[in-house]
C-alpha cells in the first residue's frame, strides 16, 4: 500500500479503512465494512489488510483499541488519522466540483 | 472418515492450491499437514476453499503474528514446508529474510515456508493480496530466494572456471533459477503499469 505523496491522495482502500475505524473494529469487521459500503465492488484480501493495518499503525493514523487478551484484536482511528481523512474528504469535494463544472457545460 | 494423501509440491504453489481446492470440491477438508502427508476429513463438497501463501521471508515472530491475524479473520491456517529436509539439526542462511529470520532452524521457520489458508466458500474468489502495491511487494519477496540461488550458482561457475563441466553445470543451474525471476518480473511490470492508471 502506497499513498501518493505528491498529490496527498489516499488509495481508496486506505480511505475506507480509516472510515471503518471511526468505530473500533477487528480485521474481519473492516473487510465486511468495505464490502458493504461499496456493494461488493471493492474487495480487500486479508493479506493486504494485514499490510495496511501495519503501515497505518506505523504512521500513527490508527492504533490498537483496548486490551484484547484472548479476544480479537481491535483497531481505532487516531486524531492524526481523522485529520488525514478530513483532508481527503476536502480533496474529493474539490475534485467532484471541478469535474461537475467541466462536464456539465 | 479420514484419508491420507502423499504429495510434494515444492515451490509450485499454484498447483498445490488447485489440488487442495479439487479435494475440497470432492468433499475432503484438510485437517493436518505433514512433510509429505495431507490428512483430510470428509465434508460437504465445495464447502471450503484454499489458497497457499509464501511466508519464507519472515521471522518466526512475524509468521506467528500473521497466522494469528488470519485466524482472527476466521480462517483455518496450516504451516507447510516448501523443501524436504530430514536432518535434525538444520540451519539455513536466508539473507533475504526479515531480521530474526536470517538463520532458519527446525525450531524456528524451517519447514514453515508456506501457509495453507482455508475459508468457508462464499462464492467469491479467495485472494489474500488484492491491492496492487501489495501484490508487487509479494512477488518481490518471492523473487529473493531465486536471486540468491542464481547468484550462488554464478559464483560457483566463476570459481570452477576454466573447469568446463562444473562451470557448465553451475551456469545451467543459474539459468534455471532465473526462470521464476523472469516470470515474476513480468507480472510485477504488468501490475506497475495497471497501477499507474488506477491509483
Amino acid at each position: 500500500m502506497k499513498d501518493n505523496v505528491k498529490s496527498g491522495a489516499l488509495t481508496e482502500v486506505t480511505f475506507f479503512i480509516l472510515l471503518s475505524l471511526y468505530e473500533p473494529k477487528h480485521g474481519y469487521a473492516i473487510m465486511q465494512f468495505i464490502d458493504e459500503k461499496t456493494g461488493g465492488r471493492l474487495i480487500l484480501g486479508a493479506g493486504s489488510l494485514y499490510g495496511a493495518i501495519n503501515t497505518l499503525t506505523e504512521k500513527g493514523w490508527i492504533e490498537p483499541y483496548g486490551d484484547s487478551d484472548g479476544r480479537k484484536k481491535e483497531y481505532v482511528i487516531t486524531g492524526k488519522g481523522r485529520q488525514i481523512a478530513e483532508k481527503e474528504l476536502q480533496r474529493l469535494r474539490d475534485l467532484t466540483e471541478t469535474a461537475a463544472s467541466i462536464m456539465r457545460k | 472418515m479420514s484419508i491420507v494423501k502423499r504429495r510434494f509440491f515444492a515451490g509450485f504453489m499454484g498447483q498445490q492450491t488447485k489440488w487442495l481446492n479439487s479435494m475440497a470440491e470432492k468433499g475432503y477438508r484438510l485437517v493436518k499437514t505433514g512433510k509429505l502427508e495431507y490428512v483430510f476429513d470428509e465434508c460437504e463438497p465445495g464447502k471450503y476453499v484454499y489458497t497457499v501463501e509464501y511466508v519464507g521471508d519472515r521471522s518466526l515472530e512475524e509468521e506467528e503474528k500473521y497466522k494469528a491475524f488470519l485466524e482472527d479473520i476466521g480462517y483455518q491456517v496450516f504451516y507447510k514446508n516448501m523443501n524436504l529436509a530430514y536432518s535434525t539439526n538444520k540451519l539455513t542462511f536466508r539473507p533475504w529474510a526479515d531480521k530474526g529470520g536470517k538463520f532458519s532452524t527446525l525450531k524456528t521457520t524451517f519447514n514453515k515456508e508456506l501457509l495453507i489458508v482455508e475459508k468457508e466458500n462464499d462464492g467469491k474468489p479467495f485472494q489474500l493480496h488484492t491491492e496492487k502495491q501489495d501484490q508487487i511487494d509479494y512477488y518481490n519477496r518471492m523473487n529473493q530466494p531465486w536471486y540468491f540461488a542464481m547468484f550462488m550458482a554464478l559464483l560457483l561457475a566463476v570459481i570452477y572456471w576454466p573447469n568446463l563441466l562444473p562451470t557448465a553445470i553451475c551456469g545451467s543451474l543459474a539459468v534455471i533459477f532465473m526462470l521464476p525471476v523472469i516470470i515474476m518480473t513480468f507480472k510485477i511490470r504488468k501490475l506497475k503499469k495497471e497501477k499507474e492508471l488506477e491509483e
